[in-house]
């Protein structure tokens, strides 16, 4: 199954008030490798923590394994930019869990 | 002192700075884990207690989100609370001990949070050998929240911030020792160390 924007719920402000998450409505399994990857031949940096990547895209942003994104800054278009630029290169490491 | 931004931290400042102990705050800045709003809360945290109390109170910020990279590398995630924790304990004794400090202290409160259960605290300062004073251990959270607002600190606490990004799904609350002296040895202790206390500003 694909994932797109219908994956998620909409880019929203995060608990803390200093960024915006992006909640997938179901939780993912995401690939990372292929993640970092694919954002690597973009030209975009990443630091890989095993568990999540530090994505360097217009605002730095966080991707968990679970598929949670979280975009750093009070600028929520510069996260729905990051967002948009995100979602193609996402890439599913098995099937969405049911819980 | 370990300052972290948040409401407690400060709060314990106040009460050793009361006191008449003469401070030094450590910050362990877990960027890219969080934001900057930590280390800007502090640095305002510092202008009011030092202007209240009328002392230099140095701040040194040691960098701490290569270490959690590290952890999350190479350590189970249920205890990784504990183990940031540990490396968090043994960098401020590292300044600590360079500035001829004879204690550490921080703003913990008993159950607060993952790393504040009982057995969690004891295996994250089994890595210290310095005493730790906690000045808050037996507060609850409106107690605290009502010194904050008092000494002007609670407004800056909770501006807005992004959470700490590097906490697990299900984080241990009750460990012990020797699982997570195991799971430390999947690292370069000193290695870390030494690279986190070699980047160390003095703000």
């Amino acid at each position: 199954m694909a994932i797109d924007a219908s994956t998620y719920r909409q880019v929203e402000l995060c608990s803390g008030g200093g960024g915006f998450e992006a909640v997938p409505r179901v939780p993912l399994s995401l690939d990372l490798t292929a993640v970092a990857q694919r954002l690597a031949r973009e030209g975009v940096a990443t630091t890989d923590a095993r568990v999540m990547l530090i994505v360097g895209l217009e605002v730095e942003t966080t991707v968990s394994r679970s598929g949670r994104l979280l975009f750093k800054g009070r600028d929520r278009a510069a996260a729905g930019r990051a967002f948009d630029r995100l979602l193609p290169l996402l890439e599913r490491a098995g099937r969405a869990r049911t819980s | 002192m370990l300052m972290s931004g948040g409401i407690d931290s400060p709060v314990a400042l106040h009460y050793l700075l009361r006191q008449g102990h003469e401070m030094l705050a450590v910050h362990m800045d877990n960027r890219p884990f969080t934001d900057e709003s930590p280390l800007a809360k502090i640095l305002d945290h510092l202008e009011i207690l030092r202007a209240r109390f009328q002392q230099p109170i140095p701040l040194y910020v040691l960098p701490h989100g290569s270490t959690q990279v590290t952890l999350m590398r190479s350590t189970d995630r249920h205890v990784g609370c504990v183990l940031c924790r540990r490396f968090m304990w043994r960098g401020a004794e590292r300044i600590a001990e360079r500035e001829g400090a004879r204690f550490l202290a921080t703003g913990e409160a008993l159950g607060q949070v993952a790393s504040q259960t009982l057995s969690n605290m004891r295996s994250a300062t089994a890595s210290v050998r310095l005493p730790i004073v906690r000045p808050l251990i037996g507060f609850d959270k409106a107690e605290i929240e009502g010194v904050a607002k008092e000494i002007g600190t609670y407004g800056i606490s909770t501006r807005p911030g992004v959470c700490c990004q590097a906490v697990p799904d299900k984080p241990a609350t009750r460990t012990d020792l020797v699982q997570i002296l195991a799971e430390e040895q999947r690292v370069d202790v000193d290695q870390i160390l030494e690279d986190c206390v070699r980047r160390a500003q003095l703000l």
